[in-house]
């Protein structure tokens, strides 16, 4: 297949040579790499990268990703990085606005009953910056020989990707990884890998936060060598009986070189090292073909053999069918334990985030260790109890924050210090719930808010509020997604995205949709993709608040942004469908959170209410050298002659841009005692 | 009978054409007053040789604009005080003699005096009237007793026909810098709606820190304080080369004062969009509050501040605090 532009401007086109979502779990290939969590199978690709930036489609250099082309003039930038950062492209801070107000007008793909032209709406548009980065590379050691796969943790907002000449797929949901299979082209040495970022695509419609418009390859980029046993995907089912009874089951989707055999070891044990469960899984799930040796050495009380579910032949990594000669035939493999009881267990909350050290082992036909995935997990419970959220059977109260990746100098592209700065910052202040406003945030975060007993909302990459309110009123004659067919798929694909990288995190107790995006039936179809998924959760979505027709169809629980005190207690007063939470609270805008008394005291009023976000936890402000006095000061939208722009608006955090705590915070860290 | 007279009648005062002098010591404290005629208040208050103003005390009726006051169009309903705080008139002066009132002493009914005369008490009070429409009357009465302090009332005089007030307070500009503050309070920065996790106790802060908010808007508040301490070691005195720490505390009657300590007064923050456009640094500008209005956070675009935390205009606002 061969890249095509006019993918751009396609509602349907989203996703395009890219391997299956799949869990954000880590591989080693042996217990010492799994003790240090380094592993010889990842090769980072991030640091200085060749780069070319075009201000349209139709001015960039198209045939760059060729081998042989001349990249003489390119120019260099770090990955991961925003362009607009490295001084490419104008910052752009602007909130419900889409960010071409005033200087394109433009109407979503199929809306408005088809009557508006949409080819070639980014494709061929006169201002639609690219970035053209090529990056070369020689595969490290532990990667030879093996097959190697490159994930993409944030491309903002469509990439194109091609390795030594030949396309390998096409992206848009900015803010999950996304991975592809680079086996069929990849060489020992000089590789040559091609991605072509554009700012927007239709993407763009779905991706209207509130906050700097960047676009680049923010988040980190890194090859994985695939230990030929491998597991591709972990399904964890912790759960919690009501007498505190833990029930461990697990789906593993592995791959495997077709015609050999090995086994699956899964283990479950306490911090303490003592073992709850240990399961043999025979691979690939013909017994007769397990060698006898191959429980030899498992001791574990609960042993038991487990035969495979279904092993589905693929060939490796499906599709393309060209430059084959380097990879074997490969089987992947769907295996399921059922879940099993491991007795009593204790239960995984704020106050006791207690986690169990889940590990499936992979071993081959001589019984030798090929891989090692160790995964953090733990055992609560969430249900709804006469309308009133519980977790392990007490009431569920949500002192949360909304929470940007935010830092002055690098923008979203945040490291492991701010993450951890941040959790620091939670746990200091009573923080215990966060809501990923309004994308999936990066992957330690989930760890650390596993680790630390922080709840998570843990919300799709989707927000389109300048499709129906329009300076404050609701107008949603064109909104997106709505109802419209074409727009389906890829919500689809956000909403799987969002569950398959994320669902084994013990700290996600709601999924939500996305942020204010009106209510249609594309919105329903997300929540019943979340429900099918009946992984105890609770799906949260706010925006049925402004489309009441769809109140039964999308959320678990009534969520409100803003609500005044009154306006909960009107609700909660009268015979109310749904416990209440509010999603964001307490606008944190400068000089704030006057009154957050009014909302805590209806914690006591109202068992069904379970408190809320607060918007939100940093101010997001741009730090440059002042013109004038040289000094390092803080910016906003508007700073940098960015038009439209909604200016301070972004200002809203309990702590400043650069993490100091703003005065309110007092406030919040009383409140939040109080009420834990 | 003279022991209680030397302690009592302890103020020498000073019928100038101008001004009124009160002067006198007690203990290790020398104090020297000038209550101008001319220009409203106070023009000096010297205490052991450092000058404590530099312009003279005003009633305050405006804060720099919070970004939910600007949500809440706050500034469109009650805008009229940010004049009233810039441009106020000083419309009569009444002086009491150890509690009797006397006629203006200006000539030529002054030239009775020697400049030798004692009094146990002065007490000098100033009526203003706001240019807001209606006009609102505020009375600032001084009164000094012999060891020096200074009880400073004051009474805004309610209108109904007037919006509501964003703060009422007197503010304080001294010649320079603060090296840092102390008072007996509630920690960090506090309003009426956001002040219970505040912790009692005594604080000090270094400096005259302005938070640093995206937009500079009021900021530094401290509710519920029973007393302030200011220390300066600098003056514009020519003379002094190197100035000795002095310190002046402003203490409640009764009950507590919401008080802010800042380098800018409200329409120099209310001037800059980013903190770096603030001037540099060169006074100390007290803010001693009897009321202030809350700073909401229902939402930053329209929701008010609730309503307890309002200053209703129509209402009279008294409040009373020492200077010593």
């Amino acid at each position: 297949m061969e890249a095509d532009i006019r993918w751009l401007d396609n509602p349907e086109v989203f996703r395009v040579g890219a391997l299956d979502a799949h869990s954000d779990h880590r591989f080693y290939i042996n217990e010492d790499e799994a003790q240090k969590g380094t592993s010889s199978l990842v090769q980072s690709l991030n640091g200085m990268w060749k780069f070319h930036y075009s201000e349209n489609a139709p001015s960039r250099p198209a045939d760059f990703y060729k081998e042989g082309f001349d990249s003489t003039g390119f120019d260099e930038i770090k990955v991961p990085c925003h362009i607009e950062m490295a001084g490419y492209d104008k910052i752009h801070y602007i909130n419900t606005m889409y960010p071409w107000e005033g200087h394109f007008y433009r109407r979503p793909a199929h809306s408005l009953n088809g009557t508006k032209q949409w080819e070639g709406m980014f494709s061929k548009a006169s201002c639609n910056p690219v970035g053209s980065y090529l990056k070369e590379f020689d595969l490290e050691s532990g990667l030879m020989g093996k097959r190697v796969s490159i994930c993409f943790e944030g491309v903002e907002q469509a990439m194109y990707l091609w390795l030594n000449g030949h396309f390998v797929g096409y992206g848009e949901d900015s803010f999950t990884p996304i991975t592809f299979d680079l086996t069929p082209y990849i060489r020992e040495r000089g590789n040559l890998l091609a991605v072509e970022v554009h700012k927007r695509s239709t993407a763009a419609f779905l991706e209207d936060q509130d906050f700097f418009r960047f676009f680049g390859i923010f988040r980190n980029v890194s090859l994985m060598g695939l230990p030929r046993m491998h597991v591709e995907d972990i399904w964890a089912k912790p759960v919690l009986s009501e007498d505190g009874i833990g029930n461990f089951g697990l789906q593993l989707k592995l791959s495997m070189p077709k015609g050999s055999v090995g086994r699956a070891e899964v283990s479950l044990e306490n911090p303490k090292g003592e073992c709850l469960l240990k399961r043999d899984m025979l691979l690939p799930g013909n017994v007769k073909a397990a060698p006898q040796g191959a429980f030899a050495d498992n001791k574990a009380a609960v042993r038991e053999e487990v035969p495979c579910g279904t092993a589905e032949e693929v060939p490796a990594m499906d599709k393309k069918g060209e430059n084959k000669e380097n990879t074997d035939e490969f089987l992947k493999i769907s295996c399921k334990l059922d879940g099993v009881s491991v007795g009593r267990v204790t239960p995984w909350d704020n106050h006791n985030p207690y986690l169990y050290r889940l590990t499936v082992r992979l071993y081959d036909e001589n019984d030798a260790l090929i891989e090692v995935v160790p995964y953090p997990t733990g055992f609560c419970r969430v249900e709804m109890i006469d309308k009133v959220i519980c977790l392990n059977g007490r009431r569920l109260i949500l002192n949360g924050v909304n929470r940007h990746e935010w830092s002055p100098e690098q923008g979203r592209c945040i490291g492991m210090k701010e993450m951890e700065q941040d959790m620091q910052i939670f746990l200091k202040n009573n923080i215990n719930a966060v809501r990923t406003c309004h994308y999936p945030d990066q992957i330690p975060w989930y760890e650390m808010c596993d680790k630390n007993g922080i709840y998570v909302m843990a919300e799709c990459n989707l927000e389109s509020h300048g499709s129906w309110q329009k300076m404050g009123a609701i107008e949603p004659s064109w909104n997106i997604p709505g109802d419209l067919p074409e727009w389906k798929e890829v919500l689809m694909d956000r909403a799987r995205n969002n569950f398959e990288t994320f669902k084994n995190h013990v700290s996600i107790l709601f999924w939500s949709l996305g942020n204010e995006s009106f209510a249609g039936e594309n919105l329903v179809a997300m929540y019943r993709y979340f429900k099918e998924k009946n992984d105890g959760r609770l799906v949260h979505y706010e925006g049925v608040f402004n489309n009441r027709a769809y109140e039964d169809r999308i959320s678990d629980v009534e969520s409100c942004m803003y609500a005044t005190p009154d306006e909960v207690r009107a609700y909660l007063s009268n015979e109310p469908k749904k416990p209440y939470l509010l999603c964001e609270y307490m606008h944190d805008m400068g000089n704030s959170l006057g009154g957050m008394d009014s909302y805590m005291k209806l914690l006591d009023e109202f068992e069904m209410y379970h408190g809320g976000f607060i918007w939100d936890y940093i101010d997001q402000a741009i730090m440059v050298k002042d013109q004038v006095t040289g000094k390092k000061v803080l910016r906003y939208g508007g700073d940098f002659d960015d038009r439209p722009s909604d200016y301070e608006f972004s200002g809203n955090g309990i702590v400043f841009a650069d993490r100091t705590e703003k005065p309110a915070m007092q406030e919040v860290r009383y409140y939040y005692g109080l009420y834990r | 009978m003279d022991c209680i007279d030397k302690v009592t009648k302890h103020l020498r005062l000073v019928f100038g054409d101008v001004t009124l002098g009160v002067h006198g010591a007690f203990q290790e404290k020398k104090f020297d007053y000038i209550f101008s005629y001319v220009t409203g208040g106070p023009e000096s208050f010297v205490i052991n040789g450092m000058e404590w103003l530099y312009r003279t005390p005003r009633p305050t009726f405006w804060r720099a604009l919070t970004d939910n006051d600007r949500g809440s169009r706050f500034h469109l309903k009650s805008g009229m005080w940010l004049s009233a705080d810039m441009f106020l008139n000083c419309v009569n002066i009444a002086v009491a003699v150890d509690g009797t009132e006397i006629p203006f002493p200006c000539a030529p009914e002054n030239n009775k005096y020697t400049g030798d005369e004692m009094a146990r008490i002065l007490e000098i009070t100033y009526t203003y009237e706001t240019i807001t429409q209606p006009a609102a009357k505020v009375t600032v009465s001084y009164l000094v007793n012999g060891t020096g302090e200074t009880q400073v009332t004051v009474h805004y005089h309610g209108n109904k026909d007037l919006p509501e007030l964003p703060v009422f307070g007197m503010r304080f500009l001294m010649p320079t810098c603060a090296d840092r503050f102390v008072y007996e309070g509630l920690s960090g920065e506090t309003y009426p709606d956001r002040k219970a996790g505040g912790v009692p106790g005594i604080h000090e802060v270094e400096g005259l820190p302005v938070t640093p908010y995206l937009v500079p808007q009021d900021c530094g508040m401290h509710m519920d304080t029973k007393w302030v301490k200011i220390y300066r070691s600098t003056t514009l005195d020519n003379r002094i080369r190197k100035a000795k720490p002095c310190a002046v505390r402003f203490s409640a009657g009764e009950g507590t004062f919401a008080f802010s300590c800042l380098p800018y007064t409200a329409s120099e923050l209310e001037n800059a969009t980013h903190i770096e456009e603030l001037p540099p640094e060169r006074r100390t500008v007290l803010c001693v509050y009897g009321a202030v209005r809350g700073v909401g956070g229902i939402n930053s675009w329209g929701i008010d501040v609730e309503p307890e935390y309002h200053i209703d205009a129509g209402k009279d606002i008294v409040y009373s605090f020492w200077i010593s």
